[in-house]
């Protein structure tokens, strides 16, 4: 282990000693900061990241910004005072942290952002983004095709600060708009919370009992949505999701929630090891900094492959 | 609610379906359009009208492989025919974009829907083995990213990237109409098309369609 850091030291010392002085030498660590660990899509990032640095022969160091983009600046400078080789990271905030992943970049350590992308670009090596808008539109398609392209039906939205919820919600209605048919009788935030959503659905649907369907902005919600649809006998009505959870998969082989739309956090966070990794070599990753990663629709048909954010 | 949102739409696409009305605005001539999301649907009218017609239409021309050529490359590996016709997306697993053109009998035309579609059968089996999308409502974004000169990069968000990919769908089908039943006809066509696996039916977003009287 201490040999084969030696060499890769000295083989990345020797790659960049004209370009890049400031990174000679330290550990070679790489730091991974995603929210919070709370919710499995960014343990599945944390964890993804993490076994590829181990399997690239670098130490990690995992921490996490709660959505914070005051103690996501705090991380950083954490990180740059440790001298970790590189960055990965689901950031707190697209104009937010601009100014962190700069900090970073001034003290000569590169960052690959996954999952959410920055308003800035130039500033971070690698930005390989969820295609949520994508991804979105495969959910509203399904839903869409589940209602027999009619009837009415209730949106839950994410929490309002998390640009996320803003495109998720757009791709939604790019597709379900264009049929005049759908209307939608209801729209409300839950927050991405399974409690809120479970009183939000509750609600709705008093006032609202023609409703044949709801479209949520993330599974926590579409799990909360169902649980209060199953309360009420409503076990009819169609619920799609997003992000492709365990909890949901199970929901779907059971024929409660319809679909989900997966995003491959675990092998996207790899990625972005691996392009740190290339990078620290070679000077570049030979990629284009801002990379959109598809999302994959999930129903019944390929339900049973899905585990922890990944399909195998 | 839904209303508004529809209306929004149709001037953000500044064209589009052709139940909405086409609404000019300042910024698409003269001033430069802002760079926030509120410039967005001025920035792409600029996009489209630099590339669609003096650098799309005549790319995906060009490069479209006749059905029955790119169908055996494909056999032989999706990453060798890609490399060798397609253009990839980002990502592990992300779909390879092709340009194809052929013609065959009309199997099937659902076009009671919102996105209507054909199904075309180009090699004389019996069976469609291509799906055309007539619009309104088309799925994926194939043609913008076929096309090499769109770079997301250089696009303030996803969400401006997703609506050139609107924007362009919405270009390709507008005006399409099919008159009566093509079922038994012969259509042809040009168009481009996102696969991930060699078996994965193609969902054809038509550049040009013609069905023979």
């Amino acid at each position: 282990m201490n040999f084969k850091r030696r060499i890769l030291v000295s083989a990345m010392a020797l790659a960049m000693a004209g370009a890049l002085p400031s990174l000679a030498a330290a550990a070679d660590t790489i730091a991974i900061i995603t929210p919070s660990h709370d919710n499995p899509f960014f343990k599945a990032e944390a964890d993804g990241a993490a076994a590829k640095a181990k399997e690239l022969g670098y130490e990690t160091m995992v921490l996490v910004h709660d959505d914070d983009a005051n103690k996501q600046s705090q991380l950083f400078d954490s990180a740059i005072a440790a001298k970790v080789k590189a960055i990965v990271l689901d950031n707190a905030g697209a104009d937010a942290s601009v100014a962190a992943v700069q900090k970073a970049k001034d003290a000569g350590i590169p960052s690959f952002l996954i999952d959410r992308e920055i308003t800035a670009s130039g500033v971070a090596v690698s930005q390989i983004v969820s295609n949520n808008y994508q991804g979105a539109q495969l959910g509203a398609e399904e839903f869409v095709k589940l209602l027999g392209e009619k009837g009415e039906y209730a949106e839950l939205l994410g929490k309002e600060s998390d640009t996320n919820a803003g495109i998720r919600s757009q791709g939604y209605h790019d597709v379900i708009d264009q049929y005049p048919d759908m209307k939608m009788v209801a729209q409300q935030t839950a927050n991405w919370s399974q409690t809120e959503a479970y009183t939000v659905m509750e609600s709705m649907l008093q006032a609202n009992p023609g409703i044949k369907g709801v479209i949520s902005g993330n599974d926590t919600m579409a799990m909360g949505a169902w649980a209060a649809l199953e309360a009420a006998g409503r076990t009819d009505v169609i619920v799609v999701g997003f992000d492709g959870s365990n909890d949901v998969r199970d929901s779907i082989a059971k024929g409660g929630i319809k679909a989900t739309v997966l995003q491959p956090a675990y092998s996207q966070a790899q990625m972005a090891v691996e392009q740190a990794d290339k990078f620290l070599k070679t000077g570049s990753t030979g990629l284009e900094e801002k990379q959109l990663m598809d999302c994959i629709l999930i129903n019944a048909d390929n339900a049973s492959k899905l585990e922890t954010f990944a399909l195998n | 609610m839904k209303r508004i949102l529809l209306t929004v739409a149709c001037l953000a696409a500044g064209f589009g379906p052709s139940a909405c009305k086409i609404v000019k605005t300042d910024s698409v001539e003269g001033k430069a359009p802002a760079a926030d999301a509120s410039g967005d649907d001025a920035r792409i009218q600029n996009l489209l009208t630099e590339t669609w017609e003096p650098k799309l239409l005549p790319t995906i021309r060009d490069k479209a492989v006749p059905v029955a050529d790119l169908r055996a490359a494909i056999a032989g590996g999706l990453d060798a025919a890609g490399k060798a016709h397609g253009k990839a997306g980002s990502g592990a697993g992300a779909a390879w974009n092709f340009a194809v053109k052929g013609q065959g009998k009309v199997i099937e035309a659902k076009l009671d829907s919102r996105a209507r579609t054909m199904g075309i059968d180009t090699d004389n089996d019996g069976a469609a083995d291509v799906t055309l999308q007539l619009g309104p409502v088309v799925k994926g974004s194939a043609l913008r990213d076929y096309s090499p000169f769109y770079d997301f990069t250089n696009f303030r968000d996803q969400i401006e990237f997703a609506k050139l990919g609107r924007a362009l769908n919405d270009k390709a089908t507008a005006g399409l109409t099919i008159e009566g039943d093509p079922t038994g006809k012969t259509a042809s066509f040009t168009g481009v098309f996102a696969i991930r696996s060699a078996t994965e039916a193609w969902l054809v977003t038509p550049i040009s369609v013609e069905v023979a009287p």
